[in-house]
């Protein structure tokens, strides 16, 4: 297992075949990457120029770790990797990265799904849009707290 | 007692300030709730906007989430963390 907190950018692919080596009973290795969203608002004229990436260092790895140790426990799984880049971002930059390694390919999409749920609302990162018409921290998405919800609670278990 | 605060993004601009700690009263029953009610009312400012962003914001003890009526001990470490949007 894998937790790489940093600012310099990632290689989806060089992860895949780092784990794909790992060893010869992966069968399946899912990605999540996710990605600087470019957006353009045409009723404001505002576009993105940067986004700034805050986080909490030390509870940032100590959530992701009870995050992949939980997968670990419902699902059997040989690797799993996330990546996640701080400070400053271009839109297009990649910013998260989960990969999950598995024997067969139905334990690697959900448990990569969890993952992804889980980080997003409970691993302390916050963005700012930096835009041509000023700067703003992000709102959170009533939707990612539905989609974590979905998984039951992991707080509810023996830690 | 001694608490180590740790503020972050929007709360971190509200105080100007990333950490600070502070010196209290040795008090059993302390919580963050307690700990930002009181200063709410002693040093106004920046712990007032606290106060009133209080539902939206979480808070963790030494790392770990917890609820805003949980004890604080002597040597803790506090955060606030405002709505979180990292992936």
């Amino acid at each position: 297992m894998g937790i790489r907190i940093q600012k310099k950018t990632f290689s989806t692919e060089s992860v895949i075949l780092e784990m794909k080596d790992l060893n010869s009973s992966v069968g399946a290795i899912v990605t999540f990457t996710g990605f600087v969203r470019d957006f353009y608002d045409d009723k404001e004229e505002k576009k993105l120029e940067q986004l700034e990436l805050e986080h909490y260092a030390g509870m940032t790895e100590k959530m992701l770790l009870k995050i992949e140790l939980e997968a670990n426990t419902r699902w059997i799984l040989e690797d799993i990797q996330i990546i996640h880049r701080v400070g400053a971002l271009l839109p297009g930059d990649p910013i998260v990265l989960v990969a999950v390694a598995c024997k067969h390919r139905g334990d690697a999409f959900d448990a990569c799904h969890f993952i992804i749920d889980y980080l997003k609302v409970e691993a302390p990162f916050w963005k700012k849009e930096k835009t041509n018409i000023g700067e703003y921290w992000v709102n959170d998405r009533k939707e990612d707290f539905l989609m974590k919800d979905r998984w039951g609670s992991v707080d509810s278990k023996k830690n | 007692m001694k608490i180590k605060i740790l503020f972050f993004a929007s709360i971190r601009e509200v105080f100007d300030c990333h950490e600070k700690i502070v010196d209290i009263k040795h008090d059993e029953n302390l919580t963050p709730n307690v700990l930002i009610e009181n200063f709410s009312i002693t040093e106004k400012g920046p712990w007032l906007t606290l106060l009133n962003k209080k539902k939206i914001v979480r808070v963790a003890i030494n790392q770990t989430l917890v609820e805003w009526q949980s004890p604080l001990r002597d040597g803790d470490e506090l955060a606030f963390l405002p709505p979180i949007t990292g992936g």
